[in-house]
């Protein structure tokens, strides 16, 4: 039971993170992007454009468990991203006052951020390992019988 | 049965269609920009209008007012400039009380000295425990007249305007600042709006 409940509240955290600002105007989350300054000016732009969206999908395909071994390994790799991008900001000394990860929902400071990060990251992990519990109660489910 | 392909292409359709559908919802509640003259600089005919959403405790919205002085100074005629309040209450503490000051200066006529003087002496205030001290200061600096600055202070509906203001904002979608929006084209951060100002003004400062 707690391998599937933990696979829909990673993915609630990615669905309600991208989401929340997918709905607003991607200029915010350019502002956000920009502050980690790791990026070339286009690429902040696309990253602020596309981002929220494969956080959005991510999140959505691993609450419903469709394609839930693949998804399980993009969130990983997404996870991994943003602790890097974190970690190289508080390495820098960066002025983040917050992590701008879920848009002006939450505010949570970069230290905080990549603590949880990297929970949801070796959580992700247990998932991937214990792959067929995971799978349970989704979509996947339906297509294996 | 369906297949697994159909289903994914559904849900993503879905997705999309649900984001798209709550983006447009929100839009609909976006409120015009009307002008309050009390806080315009610039010709009305100035090909850039400026509209920007300024927390006065955030250090990026000091570095944008300095960035825009400057370049307003080289293009006076080409420049127009409005300024809305968006006081970030939960992050910075004496943003409510300058930007309540600001207001009361903006009714004496003096809202661009009052601006100039809070923004360039921000550090200075920033962390103080209680900044009214200085900003009744910077009030006599900018030639605010004291005893209407007191009257004003104490009436509530100066705080209704700058939270007037707020609302305005989060109903374009504003978020954090400083935000801009240039010819109705939203910016934030001051990176943005100098690449943005670069198009209009080449080797902008």
């Amino acid at each position: 039971m707690i391998f599937p409940l933990l696979r829909i509240v990673v993915g609630s955290i990615l669905l309600a993170s991208g989401f929340s600002k997918v709905i607003h105007p991607y200029q915010n989350f350019l502002y956000v992007v920009q502050a980690y300054q790791l990026l070339p000016g286009w690429a902040e732009t696309l990253a602020a454009i596309v981002m929220p969206w494969v956080e959005l999908m991510i999140g959505l395909f691993l609450v419903l468990g469709l394609w839930t071994i693949q998804v399980l390994r993009w969130a990983l790799m997404l996870f991994a991203v943003f602790i890097v991008v974190v970690a190289q900001a508080l390495m820098r000394v960066l002025p983040l006052d917050h992590c701008g990860c879920f848009g002006s929902w939450i505010q949570a400071t970069p230290r905080q951020i990549i603590v949880f990060d990297s929970f949801c990251f070796l959580v992700l992990m247990v998932l991937l390992r214990h792959w067929t519990k995971t799978r349970r109660f989704s979509l996947d489910e339906r297509f294996t019988r | 049965m369906m297949s697994k392909q159909k289903l994914t292409l559904m849900i993503v359709a879905g997705a999309v269609i649900a984001a798209v559908a709550v983006k447009v919802f929100l839009s609909l509640s976006v409120q015009s920009l009307d002008p309050s003259l009390m806080r315009v600089k610039g010709d009305l005919a100035a090909k850039v209008h400026i509209v920007e959403f300024i927390d006065f405790q955030c250090p990026a919205c000091a570095d944008g007012a300095f960035k825009i002085k400057k370049i307003y100074t080289l293009h006076p005629k080409d420049i127009r400039i409005e300024m809305k309040y968006f006081p970030l209450v939960t992050v910075h503490r004496h943003t409510m009380t300058a930007s309540t000051y600001a207001e009361c200066a903006a009714r004496q006529g003096k809202f661009w000295p009052m601006h100039d003087l809070l923004v360039e002496r921000q550090a200075q205030w920033s962390p103080l425990i209680s900044a009214e001290g200085m900003f009744t200061q910077f009030a006599r600096e900018a030639g605010v007249e004291e005893v209407t600055l007191r009257r004003c202070l104490a009436s509530p509906d100066v705080e209704q305007t700058v939270m007037q203001d707020r609302d305005l904002g989060r109903s374009l979608g504003v978020q954090s600042t400083p935000t801009y929006f240039i010819n109705n084209k939203m910016v934030v951060g001051s990176k943005s709006l100098m690449d943005e100002l670069n198009q209009y003004f080449p080797q902008s400062p």
